[in-house]
Parts: C-alpha cells; sequence; structure tokens
C-alpha cells in the first residue's frame, strides 16, 4: 500500500481510537517524583474525540503525548493505536500517520509556507501536483488564502498565522490521530480565543482523535470532549467529561486545580438554547399604547419589548415610558442590549446581564427573529438543578 | 616603474598561473570542506571529542606555513601533494568550527518538528539542518577562500605557488613589474572570491532576506 499512488483522500473523517494501557515512564535518578515521570497511566480516547491532557507543569504530560509518537520511549505499558501497539510499527511510518502540533511551532524556516505545509506528503513520496494541490486545500481550510502565503517564508508571519500553517502541516497526510502540546500557548489572548474556535470549528468537520496538552485548566474545559488531568508524579488524577470533571472532582487536587469558580466554568459549557426561555411581551410600532400599558402593568416585569412585523427586535420600552394614549413609535424604544445568541454560554449571558440595565437578555435565532427571554435567575436556577442531578 | 612589455611577454606564463593559484585554492578549500564536514558529522553527537578534535585543528592552524611544508617536503617531495595538505590543514579550523556552530545552531522545535513528522536522520540533516547551517557554512568557506588565496603564494617555495611563481620570478630577476602584477593579481583574485562568495551565499539562501525584509 502506498500513500502515492491513487487520488487523494478527502481530508476528512479518518480517525483512530488512542488507548494507553498503563504506560510508565521512568527517568534515571532517586528522586521519585521527577518531572515528566508517568506512572501507570490508563485511558482511551474513542475515536474523533478531543482529550486534553492537563496538569501543572511536571506532571508528564507532554511526555505522555510525546510517547504516542514514540519521541521519547516508554518505560512499560502500551499504546495502542485503533488497537494496534505504537511500539511494534516502524517509528518512521508511525510519526508520518500522526499529526503534531507544538507551541514553537516548528516550522522550516528555510521553505516557503507552501513546501512546509506540504512536508509529510512529501516524504510520502506524493507527486508533485498533488503535494501542490493538498498544500492549498489545506491553507484555505486554516483561513489563509493561498496565493498571499504560498510563497512567504515563516519569519514574514505573524504568530497567529504561523500557528495556522503548523496545524495545516499537521494536518497534510490526512492523519487519523493528532497531537497538540500547548499549540496555542504562545499567542495573545485575543488570537487565542479566535484560534480556539477555529479549531473547534474545523474538528467539527475533520472528527481527528486529538490528544491536546494545555496547562490551562479553561482552555482544557473548552477545547475537551473528554479532560484528563494530571498531577506531579505523572498519575491520573481524574479522567472524565469537562461537565463531569467539574461537578464532581474526584479529589482535593482535582478540586483546587479545577478552581473555587468551578461552579461559573461550569455555565461556559451550556448554552442559553439549551434553558426554557420566558416569554416577552411584545407589542409592534403602530399597536395602541393604552392596550399594551395594560398588557405590561399586570406582568411583574417592567419592559415591553418593540419587535418589528418579522419578530425582530426592536428596542425595550420601560412601562413609564408607554404613553397612556396613542400609538407605540419606535422612537420609544430603548437599547435592547443584552442580546443574545442562542449559543452564547450561560456564563457570557450572565457577565452580560450583570452589567445590563434590563435585567433580561433577548434571546434570537440565526435570522434575528425573537425566541424569548433569559434572566440571570434562570441561569443560576439551572446551575443548581445541573449540580443536583449530576451529583 | 611598471612595464607593459613585460607583461604581454609574460602573458601566457601569468594566465597559467592564476589557473593554478585557482586550481589549488578550490581543491584546498574543497578537500578541506569535505574533510571537516565528515569529522563534524562524527563528532557533533560524541561531544567529549569536539574539544580535543578542534584543539588539534587550531594547532595545525598555528603551525607557520614555510615551517609546515619544509617539514611535509621530506615525507612527499616538492610536489602537488605537499601543497595541498599544507593548504588543506589551514582550512580545517575555520571550516569545521563553523560548520558545528552551524549545525548547532538550528533551533530545537524545528528538529523537534522534523523528528515528529518522521523524517530519518539522514534526510533531516541534508534537507533541514544543513540548508539552515548555509549562512554560517558560507561564511567559512569565504574566510578559509581568502586566507588559502593567500596562503597559495608561501607553496611557491617548492616549485607551485600559482601567481607566487610571477612574484618569485619577478623578485630573482629584478622585474618589479612582474612583482606588482603578481601582487594586484593575487589582491584582486581574494576580493572577486569574497564578493563572489557573499554573493552566492545570498543566493541560497532567499529566507534570511525575507528575514531581513520581515523585520
Amino acid at each position: 500500500m502506498s500513500a502515492a499512488t491513487g487520488s487523494a483522500p478527502p481530508i476528512a473523517h479518518r480517525a483512530a481510537t488512542v488507548a494507553f494501557d498503563h504506560v510508565t515512564k521512568r527517568y534515571p535518578g532517586t528522586g521519585t517524583e521527577r518531572p515528566g515521570a508517568v506512572e501507570d497511566l490508563s485511558f482511551e480516547v474513542p475515536a474523533g474525540k478531543i482529550c486534553v491532557l492537563v496538569g501543572p507543569s511536571g506532571c508528564g504530560k507532554t511526555t505522555s503525548l510525546k510517547m504516542v509518537n514514540r519521541l521519547i520511549e516508554p518505560t512499560s505499558g502500551r499504546i495502542l493505536i485503533d488497537g494496534q501497539d505504537a511500539a511494534r510499527r516502524d517509528v518512521t511510518e508511525l510519526r508520518r500517520s500522526i499529526g503534531y502540533v507544538i507551541q514553537q511551532v516548528g516550522l522550516f524556516p528555510h521553505q516557503t509556507i507552501g513546501e512546509n505545509v506540504a512536508t509529510v506528503p512529501r516524504l510520502l513520496g506524493w507527486p508533485e501536483v498533488r503535494r501542490h494541490e493538498r498544500s492549498e486545500e489545506l491553507l484555505a481550510l486554516v483561513g489563509l488564502d493561498p496565493s498571499t502565503y504560498r510563497d512567504r517564508y515563516p519569519a514574514q508571519l505573524s504568530g497567529g498565522e504561523r500557528q495556522r500553517v503548523g496545524v495545516a502541516r499537521a494536518l497534510a497526510a490526512d492523519p487519523p490521530v493528532m497531537l497538540m502540546d500547548e499549540p496555542f500557548g504562545a499567542v495573545d489572548p485575543i488570537v487565542r480565543e479566535r484560534l480556539q474556535n477555529e479549531f473547534l470549528r474545523l474538528q467539527a468537520d475533520l472528527a481527528k482523535t486529538i490528544l491536546f496538552v494545555t496547562h490551562d485548566i479553561d482552555e482544557a474545559i473548552k477545547i475537551g470532549d473528554l479532560v484528563a488531568v494530571m498531577q506531579v508524579g505523572g498519575h491520573l488524577a481524574q479522567f472524565g467529561t469537562p461537565e463531569e470533571i467539574l461537578a464532581n472532582p474526584a479529589s482535593d487536587f482535582v478540586a483546587r486545580f479545577v478552581g473555587a469558580d468551578r461552579g461559573l466554568k461550569r455555565l461556559s459549557l451550556t448554552r442559553v438554547d439549551s434553558l426554557e426561555l420566558r416569554p416577552a411581551i411584545t407589542a409592534r410600532p403602530g399597536d395602541d399604547a393604552a392596550e399594551a400599558r395594560r398588557r405590561i402593568l399586570a406582568d411583574p416585569f417592567e419592559f415591553l419589548l418593540l419587535v418589528d412585523a418579522a419578530n425582530r427586535p426592536i428596542g425595550w420600552v420601560g412601562e413609564r415610558q408607554i404613553p397612556t394614549s396613542g400609538v407605540l413609535a419606535e422612537s420609544m424604544a430603548t437599547s435592547m442590549s443584552p442580546l443574545l445568541d442562542r449559543r452564547t454560554t450561560l456564563k457570557d449571558a450572565l457577565a452580560m446581564l450583570i452589567d445590563a440595565e434590563v435585567q433580561a437578555g433577548i434571546v434570537i435565532d440565526r435570522h434575528g427573529t425573537l425566541r424569548g427571554l433569559v434572566t440571570a435567575e434562570d441561569i443560576t436556577a439551572a446551575a443548581r438543578r445541573d449540580r443536583s442531578a449530576a451529583s | 616603474m611598471i612595464r607593459w612589455d613585460v607583461i604581454r611577454g609574460n602573458l601566457p606564463l601569468i594566465t597559467s598561473k592564476i589557473w593554478e593559484h585557482l586550481a589549488l585554492t578550490v581543491v584546498a578549500v574543497a578537500v578541506g570542506l569535505v574533510l571537516s564536514f565528515v569529522v563534524v558529522i562524527a563528532i557533533r553527537d560524541r561531544r567529549r571529542f569536539v574539544g580535543p578534535v578542534m584543539g588539534f585543528f587550531g594547532f595545525v592552524y598555528t603551525i607557520p606555513s614555510l615551517a609546515l611544508l619544509a617539514l611535509l617536503v621530506p615525507f612527499t617531495r616538492l610536489s602537488f601533494l605537499t601543497s595541498e595538505i599544507a593548504l588543506v590543514g589551514y582550512t580545517l579550523l575555520i571550516l569545521a568550527r563553523n560548520l558545528l556552530t552551524g549545525l548547532d545552531a538550528v533551533p530545537r522545535d524545528v528538529l523537534e518538528a522534523a523528528d515528529a513528522m518522521g523524517y530519518t536522520r539522514w534526510r533531516r540533516l541534508w534537507q533541514v539542518e544543513l540548508p539552515l547551517a548555509l549562512p554560517l557554512i558560507v561564511a567559512g568557506i569565504r574566510i578559509a577562500t581568502v586566507t588559502t588565496i593567500g596562503l597559495v603564494m608561501v607553496t611557491a617555495l617548492i616549485g607551485f605557488g600559482g601567481l607566487g611563481q610571477v612574484m618569485l620570478r619577478g623578485y630573482n630577476f629584478r622585474n618589479d613589474t612582474l612583482v606588482i602584477v603578481g601582487f594586484a593579481l593575487t589582491v584582486a583574485l581574494g576580493v572577486v572570491a569574497d564578493l563572489g562568495l557573499s554573493w552566492l551565499g545570498r543566493v541560497v539562501t532567499p529566507w534570511s532576506r525575507a528575514r531581513a525584509a520581515a523585520g
């Protein structure tokens, strides 16, 4: 079998399970808790899932990652990729089938961006035309215009752009498994946030099996389908979904590591569309003011939401602003923030509500039409419900 | 002071000596490059040998050229080989040191990425490490070449020496023109070689200009 024959497989849906089976790595020396050591690590990542290895520095998370592509060989135990022992595979062939992204990116300074992306296809002996096609396709995939970037050198790119090229390069030969070691650690918070979002959007299409190392618990919760919390000495402190780890930390160490604000963090895992929304009292410009005033006075909530003919919110009208006679006009409406998309996380929604003048968030769908309202009380009530359901 | 008829009369000699000068230089630098490459590849992962080997090359470098030639003649006669042994000897320190420094300066993350993508050891050396070490390698070649062009003159004493022969002949026959021509052409050769190699170095490392442009 050779990658050099046949047409290029589409970049998608090739994933493998990765299982750690009692993996131990000891370094020579007397200390029992050497940094980077790993002790009896066992867990399994199903195909197509992102597993984040998170823990303080020296906990062995990077060592664990590097044992998958055998940059480091385990002292004992096995790592199985689709059931096959990695130690029994040819190391060069194994590495060419695993994507690898690191914080410093490690692009080749002497090669153009196009050549960098085509590295593994070149090693696999793909013909020139196909390498070029794949390179263009991947640059576009990570949001870099091929005609602009293809012939530049890494030194001419920003940190964020280099990191995208790193991801494109790792994906070039359509590897079933990707290893990522703090890939977004060296860029500023705004770029990191954007790269994380793009990465998640990409992964939704690609569905690779990804092992992702970070020391940042917030990143772990945001990125991971599964999270492996490791502690110094290379022990696995807890393995589970972000929800499970936040709701039920397995030990004091995990509880401290995820932080005292883990209740708040849990809110970042739930989105507004999972809540039961409150109906809003709405009216349209031109409606009878007195009638609208009667309806709002009958309700404990003192704001009327003005909407247009397509049921898109225009703005709030306070009950005191509603005239006793005549009709409602668009000019009566004040700002309608906070405006929430149904994909907004509860954490972001709560943050916006705390600052808002009107204590209700307006939830709209993709077309901008009104879905309902959400209040801070709704969010905290949902968080309490989650907690009792999880424990 | 300069007599053009002398130059015209000795033109065949001068031309052939320019070629001889170049040949002696190119062979010395090429052989020196191959030797230092082999040595550096052999010792770079055995760091305890680096000190002694570089120390030995440094020692060779300090031997006066005349003394070295005199030492070699009883073994290898007045031969091309004798000239080259001496000339190659002086290139080793510069070439080996620059090669080693260049290879050591390749960023760790680049090497790690290369390994992780499945480069074999040799392929990594040829396609990643040596290209990235090129600026320092070329710098070494420039210094070694210019130094060798100067040293070639000394081998005139054992019957070679390229333009050194022209100067020596001028000296023996009290002919100032030949002395000046030999001198001027040697200097010109050095300058041209230096500029040419510097240009070549820029051409083969387009990415370093890209870096400078990016600021």
